[in-house]
């Protein structure tokens, strides 16, 4: 399913996503700024299964996802996927398809956004998270909403002559700062 | 979900499942006994929706589902994950002994030959898998074959009015190898004249 349209602050909200955001999410997942803590950067980059994808999130019982607006332009998509509703955990990820607008607090804003309509309206008791120990940006952003680090694991992957570490976060209610 | 083949322990096998297979299956899922060990892998159903998920698992390419034998009849069955093609690894998701077999050595025999097949004949890289913290008999296999912890998850699983923590661990193949190479192999070594 999609999720309800939340305002944030300086410009960031996340609103439901439409065919049009995820057909942007191929040719942005394709560069190499952003890449760099994803992969494999090729796939299946038609239309036809950029439609197929945006029917199954919008039909699913076990996630919620958004698209991640600045200025109300589309800049990258949030969720929190696979779902277990006896447990209430799932796990989340961010995706920032603009590397123009890296550094700006965007990722920020829509993982306190996330995390708080997690604990407000879902009802969630955990979230967790994977996220490249040295992609900064992205572990700084959700750190901040209340994500502490549960594990590491070594050498996850390699890439331009260097071992990654993953950085394995989990986040409760109680976690989260107040910053209403 | 494909169905994997035929991988032989000491005391059990691994074999194609088959749909003989299925009422067993959801007697497992409905026993209290498995699904405080284990996440449940398939809610019971009827048997007409059990053959359409059975069909579902035949047409998965990176997942692998295999009925465990012992002594002549159906124990348990194991399923996981391949990565993906660019990354050479498998998760353990499901790994289910019949509990009226439990403490007969069936699981540690057949995960003993599952990680033989993944790292002796697949030659992956790592594999994974997760554990509830009190599934004793789990955690106690996953420290025999070799597998470190790398993070634990606080209070991930919930039954019997409770949460339980999750330990995640991982195996390299060069743990594997110095553990277990030495008397784990697939086959025995090529014939000296076998290439002549």
């Amino acid at each position: 399913m999609f999720g309800p349209r939340l305002e944030g602050r300086n410009g960031v909200s996340l609103v439901p996503s439409t065919l049009e955001h995820f057909k942007l999410h191929g040719p942005w997942s394709m560069q190499p700024e952003v890449g760099r803590f994803w992969g494999p950067r090729f796939g299946e980059l038609t239309d036809e299964n950029a439609e197929t994808r945006f029917k199954e999130f919008a039909g699913s019982q076990t996630s919620v996802n958004w698209s991640i607006a600045y200025q109300d332009e589309p800049v990258g998509f949030t969720g929190i996927f696979g779902i277990d509703w006896v447990r209430r955990d799932g796990e989340s990820a961010i995706f920032i398809g603009r590397h123009d607008l890296f550094g700006r607090g965007i990722a920020s804003e829509a993982v306190r956004l996330r995390t708080d309509f997690a604990w407000r309206e879902l009802r969630l008791h955990r979230v967790h998270n994977w996220i490249g120990l040295a992609n900064r940006g992205s572990r700084r952003a959700n750190e901040k909403s209340g994500y502490k680090q549960m594990g590491l694991y070594r050498k996850f992957w390699f890439r331009s002559g260097e071992w990654y570490d993953e950085w394995l976060g989990e986040a409760y209610p109680h976690t989260f700062p107040d910053q209403r | 979900m494909a169905l994997g083949g035929t991988i032989r322990g000491k005391k059990t096998t691994l074999r194609l499942p088959a749909e003989a297979d299925l009422g067993t299956y959801n007697r497992w899922m409905a026993d209290m006994r498995v699904r405080r060990a284990h996440s449940v892998w398939q809610e019971p159903a009827m048997p007409a929706t059990w053959k359409e998920r059975f069909k579902e698992t035949a047409k998965d390419k990176m997942d692998v589902l295999w009925s465990i034998d012992a002594e002549g009849g159906l124990i348990g069955f194991a399923a996981g994950s391949f990565w993906s093609v660019t990354e050479s690894g498998f998760t353990l998701r499901q790994f289910v002994i019949d509990p009226e077999e439990w403490r007969k050595g069936y699981g540690w025999d057949a995960a003993l030959a599952l990680h033989r097949y993944l790292f002796d004949y697949l030659d992956l890289r790592r594999s994974g898998v997760e554990v509830r913290a009190d599934n004793a008999a789990g955690l106690r296999i996953a420290d025999r074959l070799g597998y470190a912890e790398y993070a634990r998850g606080h209070e991930v699983h919930y039954r019997d009015g409770g949460y339980v923590d999750e330990v995640q661990f991982f195996m390299l193949k060069e743990t594997w190898h110095e553990r277990w190479g030495a008397t784990e192999r697939e086959y025995g070594p090529v014939a000296a004249d076998a290439t002549r």
